[in-house]
């Protein structure tokens, strides 16, 4: 590739590298099909774009969907579907539109238009990022955006009453949770162990409603519960984003992280709680470069996923000076 | 005008499809499960006199909203429930949810093919019982395909595309009304979807990206039928239906231009799926209606 490619998108925050659901798509492909992008997170500034965020600056000119990113990545031969069968790349649209339908809907309501969230957790934080005085328009504008796009595609005319939708689309996106859990079963990721389009595109949409404290939270502890769909993310966020969305990684431990990732993936199989804990407290005050990592910390408590497996008390000893 | 398909009783009110068996068709059915719902009313055997209403079949009806209807229809035909279709100009605005079609059952109105598949459980019939959850979880997924690329193409290309908006849609639905009637409520309608397709992201395509996705919906309608009789191999769903009622009209309907029925044309399994239900389902229309 000549010129990187550029990436421009919402930054991140509790431990996401980004909050918008669009922008996580595109970075989670890009990871997963190795494309080299660089990401400019939209800051305070009045440098970059605002609209129609996530967008893509290539030599060629700007590519602005995610879907029309994600094509234009394929084509330049960064693929990570390359292993799916037809069958799968029929099911991978299929889920998709799944998710557009029946999730989506929820999870705008959710960020722009329930109240308590909104004015709380969604506009400061965007209102924070955007130079004054767009940030008194702009949240206002993508609110509005996002309670049109919900009245139009599920709303009753001529009426287009929220309170008539609300309780529908949450029914839905639950509905629409638990068929995706069903759908990911045990295994790690979709369609075998390497994660692909789809992986993408659920992780872009769950991960913020997983992630980001809000204070009305109804669909969040559903999706809690679904602890597969939960382990997914947290599975990419883990592998994929842990050095942050720059790619820049700190210099020293990475031999310590590689043994860390597949002590994860071996000790989900592994489910004896109380050397978990204790070998937690023992290996954690080892090493202070672990402890730091945002990822770390939070996994700690919910999930003890963490915790070793006896047979792998040696490669953990190895690492502790 | 363009031809639309000719059923031969368009002016009649008569029952299409016919059922051969109309009078024993209670007594053939299979002893039911009745599930109790809202005090009970949901025990009461299907009626002989169940009625689905759709907007004029020669001069009114558009492709999306006979999409529609022969999907619900097709869905009856494989539960073997009878049921009568009627055509009437305000259909659409007798409808409860306002979208077409809608039944009319004992003291009951649902509209749309996903209320009416629930309405249909209730009463003790469903096509979908013998998948497992991952199946089900994939048949919703598809369902949701069609009606997210299929029908959204289907409106864009009636609303927003301007040749075929001119011609075709703003006469015919305006068609049952006097003038200025007709052209207030064509435009009204078509503000409508306007404004739907830009909430939905379709508002800047152009005709050939709609195009390339529905192509894109049906190599993976195609994909995932393959080989198989039906897309959950040997029972037809309500997924069977749905994408019938889709693809039957789009071949079947004359536009301005081919290109959509063209687009389907390209996969042959999906034709020989279609007209293998056309003739199991709907025998006494007559055959090699596809070309």
């Amino acid at each position: 590739m000549a010129a990187p490619l550029e990436l421009s998108c919402w930054g991140g925050g509790w431990g996401l590298p980004s909050v918008h659901s669009e922008s996580l798509v595109v970075m989670a492909y890009a990871k997963f099909s190795g494309a080299p992008l660089k990401v400019n997170v939209i800051d305070n500034t009045w440098r970059g774009p605002r609209g129609d965020v996530p967008i893509l600056t290539t030599e060629d000119g700007i590519v602005s969907q995610p879907a029309k990113i994600l094509n234009f990545l394929r084509k330049q031969k960064y693929n990570a579907d390359c292993e799916l069968s037809a069958k799968q790349g029929a099911d991978t649209l299929a889920y998709i539109a799944l998710l557009e339908e029946k999730l989506l809907p929820a999870v705008l309501h959710t960020f722009w238009v329930e109240n308590d969230n909104y004015f709380t957790v969604t506009k400061p934080w965007f209102a924070s990022r955007i130079p004054f005085p767009l940030s008194l328009i702009l949240p206002g504008r993508m609110s509005r955006g996002a309670l049109n796009r919900i009245l139009l595609t599920r709303g009753e005319p001529p009426l287009y009453h929220i309170q008539e939708v609300e309780a529908q689309i949450y029914r839905d996106a639950k509905e629409c949770l638990n068929l995706l859990s069903n759908r990911l079963g045990t295994s790690q990721f979709f369609f075998g162990d390497t994660p692909s389009t789809l992986d993408a595109y659920v992780f872009g949409f769950l991960a913020p409603l997983y992630k980001v404290r809000f204070p009305k939270v109804h669909l969040q502890e559903h999706l809690k519960q679904l602890s597969n769909l939960c382990r997914l993310c947290d599975d990419i966020l883990g592998s994929y984003f842990r050095h942050g969305p720059m790619g820049i990684s700190p210099a020293g431990p990475e031999m310590i992280d590689v043994n860390l990732r597949k002590l994860t993936q071996l000790v989900n199989k592994e489910s004896n709680l109380i050397e978990k804990v204790a070998f937690l407290h023992h290996c954690f005050p080892m090493d202070d470069n672990l402890r730091q990592s945002p990822q770390l910390l939070p996994r700690k408590l919910p999930t003890l996923k963490l915790t070793p497996a006896e047979e792998e008390n040696n490669s953990l000893q190895r690492l502790s000076p | 005008m363009q031809a639309w398909p000719h059923f031969p009783d368009e002016e009649t009110e008569d029952a299409w499809p016919r059922s051969p068996c109309r009078g024993k068709v209670l007594s053939t059915l299979p002893p039911r499960r009745f599930v109790p719902l809202h005090g009970g009313l949901a025990t009461e055997p299907w009626p002989e006199n169940a009625t689905l209403y759709q907007q004029l079949r020669g001069e009114q009806i558009l492709l999306s909203d006979n999409a529609a209807s022969l999907a619900v229809q097709a869905f009856l035909q494989m539960c073997n429930l009878p049921v009568k279709v009627v055509c009437r100009a305000n259909a659409e605005y007798m409808s409860p949810s306002g979208k077409v079609p809608f039944i009319h059952v004992g003291n009951q109105v649902v509209s749309e093919l996903g209320p009416i598949v629930q309405f249909v459980k209730a009463k003790g019939h469903s096509l979908s019982d013998g998948l497992d959850e991952v199946q089900k979880a994939e048949m919703k997924a598809y369902m949701e395909l069609v009606n997210n690329m299929l029908l959204t193409a289907e409106l864009y290309l009636q609303w927003c595309d301007e040749a075929t908006a001119g011609e075709i849609t703003h006469a015919r639905y305006g068609s049952p009304y006097p003038w200025p009637l007709n052209h207030i409520l064509a435009y009204q309608k078509q503000w409508e979807v306007k404004r739907k397709m830009k909430a939905i992201g379709w508002g800047n395509k152009t005709l050939d990206q709609v195009l390339e996705d529905v192509d894109q919906c049906c190599q993976a309608l195609s994909q995932r039928l393959g080989t198989q009789p039906y897309f959950f191999n040997k029972q037809p769903t309500e997924l069977d239906a749905l994408v019938f009622g889709h693809l039957y009209t789009i071949l079947t309907t004359q536009l301005t231009s081919d290109e959509l029925s063209e687009k389907v044309k390209n996969y042959s399994n999906l034709l020989a799926f279609c007209r293998r239900i056309e003739q199991h389902y709907f025998e006494d229309r007559g055959k090699g209606r596809l070309s």
